[in-house]
């Protein structure tokens, strides 16, 4: 399938993300509410953009699972006056862990198409805490695992895949088992690598003012008595709890909103941003649900087919990839898949530290769902956020040694959806 | 008149099917895939219509994947050592199942003989599931589970 070019070129111009942390464990983010993260974030995003709430023509809103962890049927409708635009229209919309993707896909959808000129398009997941029914959405309560594990299958198929039980089970490691016996790799070199991958990811973690965790795999290795982070990683601390993923192997949940802000390229341009201008060049979209045969694997190959064939960028103009890696398998295989780094060797790149973001080949360079944190439907607008700050050097402590100017995002998730997007520093 | 037109629930026939070891697929009229399990239209070419065709409930395996403790069901292990693996049916299509493999050890070889190019026979078993009709009460529904199981335990 062959996809269309838009009908006229769409940027991102603003891009906002608050913390992504679990707002009850800080005095700073205590009592935050959805509307109030979701406001604080399309605010952060209009004003860099150079606008004013009333600018704002339209904007979408995405939540995994607004239902339960925001106990609300209509989102976008109560977020609307937490940053000044009520009465404009707006929709909500919800692909699990994929939504953050979609959001910027079907922005520029609205502004391609002529309908609209100034779209934000944010998303908001309060994951680490449980809304208390009925009473002010300052008030939240602990969302332990045994609430949390129920909701996940619902992700999968109810005719079939979640009552034949097999969409779930597979989902984790059958990309990344073919992958080792592909290579003839032993679970030692996959376990070495990803947790080589850990550490890479944990490291911009720590050093990323927004990122969830203060302390790295070192410093948890000493607090424990043990000599280094390998050994935490490796030991009962930090168990297997699939076949090939440790905890460690798997998001960190947490709360957090962002959004961005997206015009029409022209308009961009003769506006005169302080900052650079990121034109989207176009998203390849896929979906197979978990039961479906190597899914992830099926649903990448297809979203990354049509962004190239779309685009014209050829694999090796790609500076920055993300992954959405709420398990950290993708990490390996999806490089790989996309041209980003030679077949059979992502794992060798992880364990030589190539995927940090002070290597060569940078992949989520806040440290990805497992280490920057995982607000579902949120981060993957924070991925675009953050891949915004790095094209315009504005990354800090984990900037990237060469200013990337193309960025791939392979979305990923809600049983699952695939987006491969491709975006890049207008010239 | 009917109510519906060419259309009658599909996922209610594979089911009941299921309970009495009969194994329901859809095969499209165009280029005659076979959906399994059974959907409306064919998703191998687009086209519209399918009919249905009872299947074998024999395939063979197309990848294991041994659970942790993240992805394993102790209602599972209960019957027996088990594993998630993509089957593909005789008859062509391929879909994800539990898969049951007789002996720990041999769940543990699976991966090793399937890399080796083994070709591993696999035969529909069903088995019997119940959930509570609402959460929390004693009243139950029951529904057969497809599951498959490696020819060589039956053997
Ligand atoms: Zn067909």
């Amino acid at each position: 399938m062959k996809v269309g070019k838009y009908a006229r070129s769409v940027s991102i111009v603003g891009v906002g993300c608050t913390p992504f942390t679990n707002f009850e464990d800080h005095p700073e983010t205590k009592g935050m509410s959805e509307g109030d993260a979701f406001g604080y974030a399309a605010l952060e995003a209009i004003a860099d953009a150079g606008l004013e709430p009333r600018d704002i023509q339209y904007f979408y809103h995405g939540a995994a699972n607004p239902f339960m962890i925001g106990d609300s049927l209509t989102p976008n409708m109560q977020v609307a006056d937490w940053f000044g635009v009520r009465g404009i229209g707006s929709v909500h919309h919800s692909e699990a862990c994929c939504t953050g993707y979609v959001a910027m896909q079907e922005a520029a959808m609205a502004i391609a198409s002529g309908e609209f000129d100034i779209v934000l398009s944010g998303a908001v997941d309060l994951a680490a805490s449980l809304p208390v029914v009925g009473a002010p959405g300052h008030m939240r309560r602990d969302f332990p695992l045994e609430e949390m594990l129920p909701s996940i299958p619902m992700v999968y198929d109810r005719a079939y895949g979640r009552p034949l039980d097999s969409a779930f089970g597979i989902s984790f490691d059958n990309w990344i088992n073919e992958y080792r016996w592909t290579y003839g790799l032993s679970a030692d070199d996959i376990d070495r690598a990803l947790n080589a991958i850990a550490k890479s990811m944990r490291r911009a973690s720590v050093l990323n003012p927004r990122g969830f965790y203060d302390v790295d795999f070192d410093q948890i290795a000493q607090a424990n008595g043990m000599p280094d982070a390998d050994a935490f990683l490796t030991s009962m601390m930090n168990p297997k709890v699939t076949q090939y993923l440790r905890v460690t192997g798997f998001e960190t949940k947490c709360d957090g909103a962002a959004a961005i802000v997206m015009m029409p390229t022209e308009m961009a341009v003769a506006r005169g941003l302080d900052h650079k201008v990121i034109d989207l060049l176009g998203t390849g979209s896929a979906a197979y649900e978990g039961a479906t045969l190597a899914n992830e694997k099926t649903g990448t190959i297809r979203g990354t087919k049509q962004c190239y064939e779309l685009t014209g960028v050829s694999p090796d103009e790609i500076d920055l990839l993300f992954i959405n890696d709420f398990f950290m398998a993708g990490d390996i295989v999806v490089p790989e898949e996309v041209g980003y780094v030679p077949r059979g060797e992502a794992w060798q790149y992880a364990i030589d530290g190539r995927f940090a973001f002070d290597g060569d080949k940078p992949i989520n360079t806040h440290g990805g769902r497992c280490n920057f944190g995982h607000a579902h439907g949120a981060s993957g607008i924070a991925d675009i956020v953050e891949a915004v700050w790095q094209m315009r050097g504005e990354a800090g402590a984990t900037q990237m040694k060469k200013l990337p100017k193309t960025t791939m995002f392979r979305g990923f998730g809600g049983g699952q959806n695939i987006r491969v997007q491709l975006i890049r520093t207008h010239e | 008149m009917p109510l519906l037109k060419d259309m009658e629930p599909i996922v209610k026939k594979f089911y009941d099917g299921v309970a009495e070891g009969k194994y329901y697929g859809r095969k499209c009229k165009e280029c005659g895939a076979i959906e399994f399990p059974p959907h409306l239209a064919c998703n191998t070419c687009g086209y519209h219509e399918t009919e249905w065709v009872e299947l074998s409930g024999h395939g063979t395996l197309k990848s294991f994947v041994v659970p942790g403790i993240q992805n394993d069901k102790p209602y599972l292990k209960a019957i027996a050592p088990y594993g998630y693996g993509a089957v593909e049916l005789d008859e062509g299509p391929i879909y994800s199942f539990v898969v049951f493999a007789g002996k720990k050890k041999i769940v543990k070889g699976l991966q090793q003989r399937l890399a080796d190019g083994e070709v591993i026979g696999v035969h529909a078993k069903p088995i019997d599931r119940e959930v509570p009709l609402k959460p929390g009460e004693p009243e139950m529904v029951h529904f057969s589970e497809l599951c498959f199981e490696l020819d060589e335990v039956a053997e």
